[in-house]
């Protein structure tokens, strides 16, 4: 197995996997914090249509494509779910449900070229090009640039914003500030893992990393390390048995995190049960 | 303490409406440094908005003066308790409005965060989770968010309710030493008779300020009928308050 690692196509796609594994690990801690996990696998969706019509409209572009159709989405789902009549997800939903839809619709109206489907919901990390890496260094640098200057605002306005406000948190900036690199990491991750399947690293590893420490360094750095060895882990797999890459990182990624829980909890229940 | 400018608070004929309602109607007082006032009245009564808008959160008609920086303690309740910190990082994020929301918290913040939570009675809690703390501990946690602040008038909305008793003396001996520092102290309570034992001035309030004074100026049962109108029961020449919150009697 670990000869294949002289071929271009498998050190391509570690150096992606891993390189994404900062901005997925940092930024999806804060998806994980501020309950965004749900939202942030719709902007992953809604890349869908976009990439879709970025691929018949050579000016546009896949990768312009679908940052417009993420900027898009979020900007109209976070306006429409001001309105608490609709709280809970409810727009978030009908969203992701109709953008898979328009994807589905406008990839046979309008044929875009012999884009397979399945490349483009569960992406394919062993077929990443340079570009593609280039992206992913790029969005690595964005979120560092962004995120570590601004922990003290998210840290503050994510734990509680009717202190942070007043205290001069800029609460809504922050807010959009995590929004906006929502939309930017995810579809720089789409060539790796797709539009279905990158909240799944934008999500799972942050989560276990919650799990594992009670504060925010460690979980930023648990995030981030977790998500590195579950993308080699996951491409390692899918080399060897021949599966899809992006399926095999996130069902790695879903088995670490369910190892940990039920772990967790029936030590906690042991702990109970058992007399002091 | 060093030598500090004497901070004041005070209202002109404040006004603030939320959703077309009048909340706040035509609001006047002044407080000046070293006073440890008392917001009362029943829910509604506009007291949390009285306190948004002295920090300026909140639009408002008339005028706000508010000298110096303020330091806030919100109501316990919008918090997330799952959030992955330590009592010592809550009172550490105090300190962040002072580093400009950049800078990293210093071995100076540090040591003075740790002074705080000895003063708060949390040094044996600084590395223990927020979200594991009782009730009260959180709120020794928040109100030592709020000293690392170290602003010139504490703001504190209902930081005493829920809490327990060993809590609420160590918090009413921490807003006493803030007063004696020359700091400007207002609490918004449905606590009448605590308030009267610890506030030395009292701002009865529904919807507009209904009373303002000391205890014994504000403590008449007209005054009181006033403000909490039906709530208030008059038994045997005695006032008691059927508090709107916690139904909780208070005899005077």
């Amino acid at each position: 197995m670990l000869e294949a690692l002289d071929t271009p196509y498998l050190q391509r796609a570690l150096l992606a996997g891993v390189v994404l594994a900062v901005p997925l690990g940092l930024l999806g801690s804060w998806v994980v914090l501020r309950e965004l996990a749900f939202f942030a696998h719709a902007v992953g969706v809604a890349t869908f249509p976009g990439v879709v019509i970025g691929l018949v409209l050579p000016v546009l572009g896949p990768f312009a494509g679908a940052l417009l159709a993420a900027l898009g989405f979020s900007a109209a789902v976070s306006a429409s779910e001001a309105d608490h009549r609709l709280r809970g997800g409810a727009v978030t939903g009908l969203a992701l449900a109709v953008a898979l839809a328009a994807g589905a619709v406008l990839l046979t109206v309008l044929g875009a070229g012999a884009a397979p489907v399945d490349r483009l919901l569960f992406g394919s990390l062993l077929a990443v090009s340079t570009g593609d890496v280039l992206l992913c260094v790029i969005a690595a640098a964005v979120s560092l640039a962004v995120l570590l200057p601004m922990l003290p605002r998210l840290a503050a306005t994510t734990f509680d914003g009717t202190w942070a406000g007043p205290a001069g948190a800029r609460e809504r900036a922050t807010a959009s500030a995590v929004l906006v690199l929502v939309s930017l990491v995810v579809v720089c991750a789409l060539p790796a893992v797709g539009s279905l399947l990158v909240s799944a690293l934008l999500v799972v590893p942050a989560a276990t990393a919650r799990l594992m420490v009670k504060r925010l360094g460690p979980m930023l750095v648990w995030a981030t390390g977790l998500c590195a060895a579950e993308t080699v882990a996951g491409l390692l797999l899918a080399r060897s048995l021949d599966l899809p890459p992006g399926a095999a990182i996130a069902v790695v990624a879903g088995l670490a995190f369910g190892l940990l829980a039920g772990g967790q909890a029936a030590a906690s229940r042991l702990t109970r049960v058992a007399p002091a | 303490m060093s030598i500090r400018a004497s901070p004041t608070v005070a209202a002109g004929g404040l006004s603030v409406s939320l959703g077309g309602r009048e909340v706040l109607s035509d609001v006047s007082f002044e407080l000046s440094a070293g006073v440890f006032a008392g917001v009362l009245g029943p829910n509604g009564a506009g007291k949390t908005t009285l306190l948004r808008a002295l920090l300026g959160t909140v639009a408002h008609r008339g005028s706000v003066r508010l000298e110096g920086r303020p330091a806030y303690v919100p109501q316990a309740g919008a918090i997330d308790a799952g959030f992955p910190i330590d009592a010592l990082g809550v009172v550490l994020m105090g300190r962040y409005p002072r580093l400009g929301w950049r800078r990293r918290p210093g071995a100076e913040d540090r040591r003075r965060s740790l002074e705080i939570l000895e003063q708060v009675g949390l040094a044996a809690e600084a590395r223990v989770s927020f979200g594991v703390l009782s009730g009260g501990q959180r709120q020794r946690a928040l109100v030592g968010r709020a000293l690392a602040q170290e602003g010139d008038v504490l703001l504190l909305d209902e930081p005493l309710t829920g809490v327990d008793a060993p809590s609420e003396a160590v918090l009413l001996d921490v807003f006493e030493a803030q007063r004696r520092s020359g700091r400007t102290v207002v609490m918004t309570t449905h606590d009448l008779a605590q308030a009267a034992r610890v506030c030395d001035r009292l701002l009865l309030l529904n919807r507009s300020l209904v009373a303002d004074g000391r205890s014994d100026e504000v403590f008449r049962p007209e005054v009181l009928q006033r403000a909490y109108g039906g709530e208030l029961l008059l038994v045997d020449g005695q006032t008691a308050l059927l508090d709107d919150a916690h139904h909780h009697h208070h005899g005077r």
